[in-house]
């Protein structure tokens, strides 16, 4: 079964301090994400520095299917050294999860990272080794559906030290509230808004050290189909059209042709609005049976500019059809666009203006802006 | 009642459709009432956007004021037939 990593990073810089010394790298490849937390030694753009070297060396390493021994010996050799504290140094959490639930965990002098499974909070299982000279704890275990994970940094354990709390939040006091807040959380960011306001709140606003929170929620992926265009070859349109609709997840339906074809297949009526709510998009339509059905390349093209702004989107109260697409992609884990190879004659029209964007070049906007946003994109042309 | 079918596909939306919408908006509201305004995904004429159908006759390259003299003439048609009809 295919299980989706919902991941969410909250973090506050050290009081005075405009970079953050900790750094983390969330990276989806084919068959896994990996996440890489790093605490740079001291603040600022010198711990800033060495934390994103780390991560960034980890990631793209392990993205490129290193192992995890060569990855921990290559940043040990690679950090530089401080010059005042003559070490090179940085924690290093490394977790990598499997979409079949399968996850490895790397830490090196690091807070533990916790899990949380029906109610119960656990540190993940992992036992010392040494790797490169160091000694890390690494661990494997088997993630189901429903559970939670939190990476965090020293930042999170030393919250109020000193002042409100005397020794400081603890391990212990961060596994306690993360499990009154999985309880309590509908998503992973709200699972950190709450962590990282609590460390906030607990550090009078002026936090001593650099602190990250990054939840990770396991759960089956939400998954959007998205048909733009009809088939290349025209026999093909109902069997085509059938298996769309047959596919789990919700459906959006891109371009009029393609709803017409639709709706013609599961003999629904199609309804088209006349309603403008932004005068560059044109009006979207309404079908039984189809999640959302709008224009089609004008509209993707514009719902690819409104990804790029994620909180103008969530303010935005429009309703035209390229927010209303952003919105359902934005939903979506795992989005499977139905790419139709059949020539539109409008898009051969020379009086349309050469900027507007032909199929290809839409879909491999929206592709790359649905990637950077951590969703897994799967184009098929049909 | 006057049927007016409005292309909203890509290719007629970008030639004017919403100009069109805008001239029917802003008709007087007892001729406006006369209209049945629908809207269309293709009529497979994007060469010749945009296009409107106004009681089933295409209306291609439509302009603002190509769409209003063959509104009028379709509202003077139907004031002629209710008129005789009334006699």
């Amino acid at each position: 079964m295919t299980l989706h990593a919902e991941v969410t990073v909250s973090q506050l810089c050290k009081k005075g301090e405009e970079l953050c010394g900790d750094n983390v790298q969330v990276t989806r490849t084919a068959n896994s994400v990996i996440v890489v937390v790093s605490d740079g030694l001291g603040s600022g753009v010198k711990a800033n520095i060495l934390a994103t070297l780390t991560t960034k060396i980890a990631s793209s390493m392990l993205a490129r299917g290193a192992d995890l021994d060569d990855v921990v010996e290559t940043i040990a050799q690679t950090l530089p050294v401080c010059r005042e504290r003559k070490i090179a140094y940085s924690t290093l959490q490394i977790l990598r999860i499997d979409y079949d639930g399968n996850a490895t965990l790397v830490e090196f002098d690091s807070p533990r990272t916790l899990l949380s499974r029906a109610g119960h909070v656990i540190p993940f299982p992992a036992q010392p080794r040494t790797i490169g000279g160091k000694t890390v704890l690494a661990g494997q275990f088997e993630l189901l559906e429903s559970d939670w994970l939190l990476l965090v940094s020293d930042g999170v354990i030393h919250a109020g030290i000193g002042g409100l709390l005397p020794l400081g939040l603890g391990w212990k006091g961060a596994a306690d509230r993360f499990a009154e807040d999985v309880g309590k959380a509908k998503d992973t960011a709200d699972l950190c808004t709450s962590l990282i306001n609590c460390c906030e709140g607990y550090y009078l606003g002026e936090p001593g050290d650099d602190t990250t929170v990054v939840a990770i929620k396991i759960r089956s992926p939400r998954r959007i189909n998205l048909m733009m265009g009809p088939p290349a070859a025209p026999d093909r349109d109902a069997d085509v059209v059938r298996s769309f609709l047959a596919a789990p997840g919700q459906k959006y339906v891109s371009g009029g042709t393609t709803a017409t074809m639709v709706s013609r297949i599961l003999g629904n009526p199609l309804k088209v609005s006349l309603e403008y709510d932004d005068p560059t998009i044109p009006p979207i339509a309404h079908l039984e049976g189809i999640d959302l059905v709008t224009e089609g390349v004008l509209t993707l093209n514009a719902a690819a500019d409104r990804l790029r702004s994620l909180a103008d989107l969530k303010r935005s109260t429009r309703r035209d059809g390229a927010t209303l697409a952003a919105r359902l992609l934005l939903e979506g884990d795992h989005i499977h666009i139905w790419a139709g190879g059949a020539v539109n004659p409008a898009h051969q029209n020379p009086l349309l203006p050469s900027a507007m964007n032909i199929k290809m070049q839409v879909l491999s906007r929206l592709r790359s802006q649905l990637e950077a946003l951590g969703k897994i994109v799967h184009i098929e042309w049909v | 009642m006057i049927t007016v079918e409005l292309c909203m596909g890509t290719s007629c939306h970008l030639l004017g459709t919403q100009e069109l919408m805008d001239v029917l908006d802003a008709l007087p509201a007892e001729q406006r009432r006369q209209l049945e305004i629908k809207g269309v995904t293709c009529f497979k004429n994007c060469g010749k956007g945009p296009n409107v159908r106004v009681n089933g006759v295409l209306l291609e390259s439509a302009t603002p004021d190509s769409l209003l003299e063959v509104l009028q003439t379709s509202i003077e048609q139907l004031e002629g037939i209710t008129n005789s009809a009334g006699n």
